[in-house]
């Protein structure tokens, strides 16, 4: 098939821009799982949506072609460029544009058979007009209505077509800036300014992560299902598993990291009896099933663990009490550092700080899992003056892991 | 749903083609800069083809159009609930919309549906009503083009007056916090909007002018060591930025990325969370301030 700018299914590239834009140093012999021809159309397609933001270098082991965007200056995410690249027929950009037109206002209603007429005459005057017959029309209306885009009514035995009434609110385009990038699935509000007049951008974002652009499709019908309390089929496929597995769960709730960008799905697994992560970005073909009398039970299973969550880790089973490890670490603020002190309180997500005297402040939490803690445990190097873990693995691991810091920037006795 | 062809740039392109051909803009109107607003690199070499060879049959070969009306599409579900969804978030108040006809739409999501568990607590006050009108007289200078005047509480608790050129107003997710990014008053290049203490526009004629971005960048160098998934975590903890990645080594690589100097101690206190599986290479003093506080660790006596 010939090269195109559009693509049928976002599947392939979901990848490919998630590999270009985190990654970003493998050369095309690296992606040994497809095909040369389907690398290099990719990444044509890549550089022919993202322009500026592709760079490239080149290494022994050849050219490697990488995504570089500062989300801070960009403003809007690139990204949200590949979900508007879907393929398409000659006839569905002809029939949307008229169809559209027939339909102007919502004041008008048209039957099917109006409709066909009408397209046959406006397209009579080409020289080789496209031939819509009443089933392709008929189809497409069915398409829209499912969309909201149209509605229907019955007149007797008729049905009547009309556009849905409009309810853009006015002055909206400074929001939609906005809630485009710092709302979940921002791409929607990227596709209503497009529709938008020319407006000011006034937004700028700092610590943006940018990749669940790519992910909007999964995460809008996640999100739909949790509103039907609706059981999900999803393909699930970790980058270190060969295959994707499917999985039948019940989604919950969508935790997002801001200082990291990763998304997970936290839902309940019949099989196993217990709630887990899924990361979103190794999910796929998402299928809504029937709804489920336990989805408000297991919500609230949810909310009492995420007491004892300092990431996404839980442990197997529904009890709070089952499985949480200690952490409790102590830390020197000098007079002048009022700033650590409301660091340690804002940052700290579950947990407790006390003050033990004029310098001293302790942190004591009981956790699922202490080791997503430990790289903000580590932000304090230069103050933590105890630290206890009822998991004694992991706490002479943060042991050495700072001696080997000493190590690594040559901190000697005689320097200190 | 979300991936589909209403919402493709080639449709927008094609929808502004038609608004102008409405017009009856025959002549003047320069349609690959209508494709090249709208779409990618290589569309004007499809779409304009396409309308002018009937291909698509919305234009005859004189560029007159059968479509009669400016090209317009209502809101989808989706888009009807998405607005529905924005509707009950609080920082919506910040703007001053009405939202009208999404009574019986379901929202896409509410705060039961996610949570973004990292994010700091001490997030900015957005339905208080000082902080709304000051957001909204921000809003209204930037989109007039006006300078402001501020009355700002220091780190200090001390009040300062600036008079500045607000650029943009920047939003951390993690910090949950506005900033005004300003140009033109000197020191002063970022107000946090909950210090802000009084707000106006400027509408004397001594106005600055906008010196644009006054950021100044360095660039932070590391070397990653693959352990415990050390690359995925820093690359993905680091994907904001403007970087590259070499690999030098089957379990080693280089990090090369540009930073904010102004972000300095934030940048340090990042790397550091990493541990010994990440190490900066240069510039010498960031790696001093890293030297610094494993020194002052050192003396805690502790490890």
């Amino acid at each position: 098939m010939a090269y195109s700018e559009l693509i049928k299914n976002f599947e392939n590239i979901r990848d490919y821009m998630r590999e270009f834009y985190v990654y970003g140093f493998k050369s095309r012999n690296d992606y040994t799982e497809k095909s040369s021809r389907s690398y290099d159309d990719e990444r044509r397609r890549m550089e022919s949506w993202l322009g500026e933001h592709m760079s490239f270098v080149r290494t022994p082991e050849g050219k490697n072609v990488f995504i570089s965007i500062d989300s801070r200056v960009t403003g809007h995410n690139p990204l949200y460029k590949a979900l508007k690249a879907k393929s398409f027929t000659d006839k569905d950009i002809t029939l949307h544009f008229i169809l559209f037109d027939l339909l102007h206002s919502p004041e008008i209603s048209l039957s099917l058979s109006e409709i066909v007429k009408n397209i046959d005459r406006r397209l009579s005057e080409f020289d080789e007009p496209m031939i819509f017959d009443e089933s392709t029309v008929r189809k497409k209306l069915k398409e829209y209505t499912e969309q909201g885009l149209i509605v229907t009514e019955k007149d007797g035995r008729k049905i009547l077509y009309r556009r849905s009434p409009s309810v853009m609110p006015m002055g909206i385009s400074d929001a939609l800036h906005f809630f485009s990038e710092a709302a979940p699935v921002g791409t929607v509000g990227s596709f209503l300014l497009d529709k938008q007049g020319e407006h000011r951008d006034n937004f700028g974002f700092k610590h943006h992560y940018i990749t669940s652009a790519l992910d909007s499709d999964v995460t809008a019908k996640l999100f739909m299902a949790m509103h039907k309390k609706a059981i999900v089929s999803v393909s699930n496929h970790s980058r270190f598993a060969p295959t994707p597995t499917i999985k039948r769960i019940i989604p919950l709730r969508i935790f997002m990291s801001v200082q990291n960008g990763r998304h997970h799905l936290l839902a309940y697994e019949a099989e196993y009896n217990s709630i887990k992560a899924f990361r979103i970005d190794y999910l796929s073909d998402i299928k809504i099933e029937e709804t489920t009398p336990r989805f408000d039970e297991l919500r609230a299973a949810l909310d009492t663990i995420q007491t004892k969550m300092w990431g996404v880790t839980v442990r197997k089973g529904l009890s709070v009490d089952q499985n949480t490890e200690r952490v409790e670490f102590t830390v020197r603020v000098e007079d002048d550092e009022e700033h650590i002190i409301r660091r340690l309180l804002r940052e700290k997500r579950i947990g407790r700080i006390e003050r033990l005297d004029k310098n001293n402040y302790r942190f004591t939490a009981d956790v699922y899992d202490i080791s997503e803690m430990i790289p903000w445990i580590r932000t304090f190097i230069c103050r933590i003056t105890s630290l206890d873990f009822s998991n004694k693995v992991l706490e002479k691991q943060f042991r050495s892991d700072i001696k080997e810091m000493y190590r690594i920037y040559g901190i000697e006795e005689a320097e200190i | 749903m979300i991936f589909n062809e209403i919402y493709s740039a080639y449709f927008n392109a094609v929808a502004d083609i038609l608004a102008k051909l409405t017009e009856g803009d025959t002549e003047g109107c320069d349609l690959s800069a209508i494709v090249s607003e709208h779409a990618f690199g290589e569309s004007a070499l499809t779409i304009l083809p396409a309308l002018k060879s009937g291909k698509w049959q919305l234009v005859h070969p004189d560029m007159t159009t059968h479509i009669a009306h400016r090209p317009s599409m209502p809101l989808t579900d989706i888009q009807k609930r998405w607005l529905k969804a924005i509707s009950l978030d609080p920082r919506i108040a910040l703007f001053d919309i009405y939202f009208e006809g999404l009574e019986d739409t379901e929202p896409l999501f509410t705060a039961e549906d996610y949570v973004i568990y990292d994010k700091y607590s001490d997030g900015d006050p957005f339905t208080d009503e000082r902080y709304i009108s000051h957001f909204r007289t921000i809003l209204t200078a930037l989109n007039q083009g006006h300078n402001l005047k501020l009355e700002i509480l220091n780190r200090r608790g001390e009040r300062v007056y600036i008079r500045c050129i607000p650029e943009r107003l920047e939003y951390s997710e993690k910090d949950d916090k506005f900033r005004l990014v300003t140009s033109g008053c000197g020191f002063v290049r970022a107000v946090n909007l909950a210090r802000i203490q009084k707000c106006k526009i400027y509408y004397g004629d001594d106005i600055i002018r906008s010196k644009g971005d006054e950021r100044k960048c360095d660039t932070l160098r590391l070397k990653i060591t693959d352990e415990r998934n050390t690359l995925e975590r820093c690359l993905m903890h680091f994907a904001h930025l403007e970087k590259n990645v070499e690999r030098i080594s089957e379990k080693e690589y280089i990090l090369n990325m540009s930073y904010d100097m102004a972000d300095t101690p934030e940048m340090v206190i990042r790397v550091l969370s990493f541990g010994p599986t990440v190490e900066v290479i240069s510039p010498e003093s960031f790696k001093e301030l890293i030297k610094n506080k494993l020194k002052d660790q050192k003396r805690c006596g502790f490890f």
